[in-house]
């Protein structure tokens, strides 16, 4: 009967200690898996309000090079309260994260979002200019 | 050896399952009561608001031979307002799919809480609809009904039902708002004004309805009378009219109780208001849709307000909503 516990707690053991010696992937400070990938843009923005609904007018200028948006808002938008909304590339993530509304209404001061690449080595600061439907 | 006495306990244990699971269970046809009996449920979903229906349908029945039912009556908590009453038709539906009533005793008569019909058909078995219409002296409180029935030879059979909690919110249905005449929106009474109605009710003018095609995107608009003058372009506001409310504009918020003709409606309660935070919200709306929804904050913070757009019409300039209101 000993022998049986023993063999038992051996085959117990044995993927334990496999797995454990597994090398682990490297995560960044939010859980996030770091990659390879060093490439860092935004491929598209969004604005929404507070129905959850786009409140852009048209598709949004974005100058990968100059890291400038460019987007124009509906006449009447409330712009203290919106979600901005970023597609970025594969991997990147952004500084600030976005965790609710947000206050775009000091025009003259722009928000800027910094895309970090998935290598975490390559970081854009993009600035978002607003302007609103005449 | 103990593996020996564990393997001969374990083959005893599933044999004794084994015949157990092939004892044969003889069936017996369950032997129908003919005492008086009844059951209820209740048909109305979603909050209970002040003015509104509840509906029950209250089913009673007996063994033909034994008796007939001679009454049915229910008494509520709270007596309730005027149109209540339990149907005195028990209804079956024809082969053209229409529900079809069949008169089994004389109309419902509500003496205070109770609301009774006295059978004048031989009936055994039948199934009556209550309603009950919500009192404003039940708001914020909770209300039970007792279901009872009696019958010919003297049974008496009860079912009880509730507590069920009354919101504390309004409900008004069916608002209209037109471009320049019925345009002043009042959440305390939950009313609608002309210019000139509005004047004489100017500290409780919360919003303007208003429709313009220019600028672009402004269409039909809700705007506090306070906002900023380019949201009431060619809007001279009747004298005394300046509160400024809070709206924020909601989508895919359809209330069943403001359009019931949704499947996936929802209902908005009690609760929504008291957690609503409109700090930080502003005063005006444009771009409302047919089906959005606005929530609102007066200003002296006395009423939360949920404004739904059941249709507009761009070629009228005019709008008509439903409105649920709490008050703080």
């Amino acid at each position: 009967m000993k022998n049986y516990i023993k063999i038992i707690v051996i085959f117990i053991l044995v993927p334990l200690v496999w797995a454990g010696c597994k090398k682990d992937f490297p995560i960044d400070e939010d859980g996030l898996l770091i990659t390879d990938r060093a490439q860092c843009y935004v491929s598209n923005f969004d604005l929404i309000g507070s129905d959850l609904l786009s409140v852009r007018t048209k598709t949004p200028l974005i100058d990968t090079v100059a890291q400038i948006i460019n987007i124009e808002v509906q006449f009447g938008t409330d712009l203290k309260n919106l979600y901005p909304q970023f597609t970025l590339v594969t991997d990147a993530k952004l500084d600030p994260k976005i965790t609710g509304k947000v206050d775009f209404s000091d025009l003259l001061n722009p928000k800027v979002y910094t895309v970090v690449s998935g290598n975490r080595k390559v970081k854009k600061p993009y600035t978002v200019f607003i302007t609103v439907q005449p | 050896m103990e593996l020996k006495y564990f393997i001969n306990i374990s083959f005893l244990l599933s044999l004794l399952l084994f015949m157990n699971a092939c004892n044969k269970e003889e069936y017996a046809i369950p032997t129908l009561s003919t005492n008086l009996q009844n059951d209820v449920i209740k048909r109305s979903l979603g909050p209970n608001v002040v003015g509104q229906q509840i509906e029950f349908a209250y089913a009673m029945a007996m063994g033909p031979k034994v008796g007939k039912i001679v009454s049915a009556q229910v008494e509520a908590s709270i007596a309730g307002a005027t149109g209540t009453f339990l149907e005195n038709r028990s209804f079956y539906t024809n082969t053209g799919g229409a529900d079809v009533g069949v008169i089994i005793g004389g109309a419902s008569v509500t003496n205070g809480k109770t609301t009774k019909v006295t059978f004048t058909a031989d009936t055994s078995a039948v199934t009556l609809r209550y309603y009950y219409v919500v009192p404003e002296e039940a708001r914020g409180k909770s209300v039970s009904f007792t279901f009872s029935a009696i019958s010919s030879n003297g049974q008496t059979a009860s079912y009880a039902m509730g507590p069920y909690a009354i919101s504390k919110m309004d409900m008004v249905l069916g608002l209209d708002l037109s471009d320049n005449n019925a345009c002043y929106i009042s959440i305390a009474d939950m009313a609608v004004y002309t210019e000139a109605n509005a004047a004489a009710n100017a500290d409780k003018i919360d919003l303007v309805y208003l429709y313009r095609t220019t600028p672009a995107n402004f269409t039909h608009a809700l705007v506090s009378p306070a906002a900023d003058a380019i949201y009431l372009p060619g809007i001279t506001l009747p004298s005394g009219v300046n509160r400024s409310a809070k709206v924020s504009k909601v989508w895919n918020l359809r209330d069943w109780q403001l359009d019931p003709k949704h499947q996936y409606s929802v209902f908005v309660d009690d609760l929504d208001f008291q957690k609503l935070d409109l700090s930080g919200a502003p005063n005006y709306a444009l771009n409302l849709k047919a089906e959005a929804g606005l929530w609102v904050e007066t200003a002296d913070s006395k009423y939360r307000a949920y404004i739904f757009i059941n249709s507009i019409n761009n070629g009228a300039k005019s709008a008509k909503i439903g409105i649920k209101r709490y008050a703080l």
